[in-house]
């Protein structure tokens, strides 16, 4: 769910922008060292983000009839650990919002710090919860990615609150007028992220062994380290 | 999106200067965003929208097409910030006057702000813009990045429509948990020959001496001032109309 161009007021753009800075900063200086210890690193990480634009680009079945995107919060972050994540996230929405028109440039920052920063901490610290009460990876990988979509999804309503605020009932009024809004669509669509991070995290596991065993550069990765 | 891209390299602003367009569309959203909305954002979508059909020759159809899904997005969302909330009656809702200013002023700006998004997107394809990025102070590598992922982003479209047409015509999206199945294997297929594309595309390059830098030789294109000039010139006419308009009213 992106908001789109010009949509946010000019402060509350530039605000999002310099709370969603320090995490992308923070994800270069990974990328940085990732690259200089390794310089396959760069290419492989150019992969994982056209790979990401196309997921968030493909069409998922819905429910209601609507087709919908995944946000590939939940997998990037299984993947790749959040902090890389928040760099390459940063680039597919500027690619999402040059090539898409999905989101847009003054709202870059927002839709950054909903998609790219909370949606992958929270991803990945389920991920990580589930597997240190010892579920299976697929209940976990299921679990990350529905708590990454659906916390992705409460933060753009709160963005939007913050922007909006109700004239009756405040920024919480507001908060719950926009989350029920998107409800409908976003509940359903989260469930099916999950359900479809699953299958692909299976299917990796079955046929992509070397591949994944490359993604040694990200050691905390769940899905790695669950072979 | 391939329309777009398309759009990006054929239009008769292609062989400009990237500054020449980057820098007044980036002060027009300026303009557009922080002028009050109600009298400035119709001249910008007009500026904006004339610019890309009769400057750069971008056919309309292309432009419309553009700003379709983010309008549908805008008015969706706009009608509910007229209504209010009472929290402390029950959940009550009702049309509120001053939610509907908001209303109205936020989706004309951002519909204003769209036009300027559409303007950078259809008349600069996106290597154009790492001059910028450079120049900016984005870090040399992840302006590179940036620049490799846009090669791999077109392969990979190319592959996965490949793909869904080949599981469509197995009846692999007949039924919703086939449709589901087949998504995340095209997804997981997908990823796995991105990673072996990446790992080709660095045998190939180390082979010819990559020490994590790429060099390219870029076409020069001169920056005219003349241009750059009388763009923000319209710019700022465009923000003054705009604000004058604004007190005229007020």
């Amino acid at each position: 769910m992106h908001i789109a161009e010009g949509f946010l007021p000019p402060l509350h753009a530039a605000l999002w922008t310099a709370l969603a800075a320090p995490f992308v900063a923070a994800g270069v200086r990974r990328a940085n060292r990732l690259a200089r210890e390794k310089p396959q690193a760069k290419l492989l990480l150019a992969a994982s983000g056209a790979f990401a634009f196309l997921l968030s680009a493909l069409k998922l079945p819905s429910v209601t009839g609507s087709s919908s995107h995944a946000t590939g919060v939940g997998l990037g972050a299984l993947l790749f650990g959040p902090s890389v994540m928040a760099l390459l996230g940063a680039i597919v929405l500027g690619f999402q919002a040059l090539l898409l028109a999905h989101g847009g440039l003054t709202t870059l920052g927002a839709n950054v710090f909903a998609m790219a920063v909370v949606g992958p901490w929270v991803a990945f610290g389920v991920a990580r919860g589930a597997r240190w009460l010892g579920a299976p990876l697929a209940v976990g990988a299921f679990a990350a990615a529905l708590s990454g979509n659906l916390a992705t999804y409460l933060t753009t309503a709160g963005q939007l609150a913050l922007a909006f605020p109700d004239p009756a009932s405040g920024v919480a009024g507001s908060w719950l007028k926009f989350a029920a809004v998107f409800a409908p669509t976003q509940l359903p669509l989260a469930v099916i992220e999950g359900l479809l991070t699953v299958t692909i995290v299976n299917f990796l596991r079955e046929y992509s062994g070397d591949e994944l065993r490359a993604l040694e550069l990200w050691p905390e990765s769940p899905a790695v380290e669950a072979r | 999106m391939m329309a777009i891209d398309r759009h990006a390299w054929t239009n008769r602003w292609r062989d400009w200067h990237p500054a020449e367009k980057l820098l007044p569309a980036f002060g027009l959203l300026w303009v557009a965003v922080v002028l009050p909305p109600l009298t400035t954002a119709p001249l910008v979508l007009i500026v904006a929208a004339s610019a890309v059909v009769w400057g750069a020759g971008v056919p309309l159809r292309a432009l419309l097409a553009f700003m379709a899904a983010p309008a549908a997005f805008l008015v969706v969302g706009a009608p509910f910030l007229a209504l209010s909330l009472d929290l402390s009656a029950g959940l009550t809702p009702r049309f509120s006057p001053q939610g509907a200013g908001v209303a109205l002023t936020s989706t004309l700006r951002a519909l204003a702000a769209l036009s300027c998004l559409a303007f950078v997107a259809l008349t600069t394809p996106v290597v154009d813009w790492a001059a910028l990025l450079r120049r900016a102070g984005v870090p040399s590598g992840v302006v590179e990045l940036i620049l490799l992922m846009y090669r791999l982003i077109f392969g990979f479209v190319e592959r996965a429509l490949a793909g869904r047409r080949a599981q469509a015509a197995r009846l692999g999206y007949s039924r919703f948990d086939r449709a589901l199945r087949s998504s995340g294997l095209l997804a997981g297929n997908l990823f796995q020959r991105g990673l072996t594309r990446a790992r080709w595309l660095e045998i190939g390059l180390a082979a010819r001496g990559y020490r994590g830098e790429l060099r390219v030789l870029r076409e020069e294109r001169p920056l005219s001032r003349a241009r750059l000039a009388v763009a923000m010139l319209g710019v700022g006419l465009t923000g003054l109309a705009g604000g004058l308009l604004a007190r005229a009213l007020s």
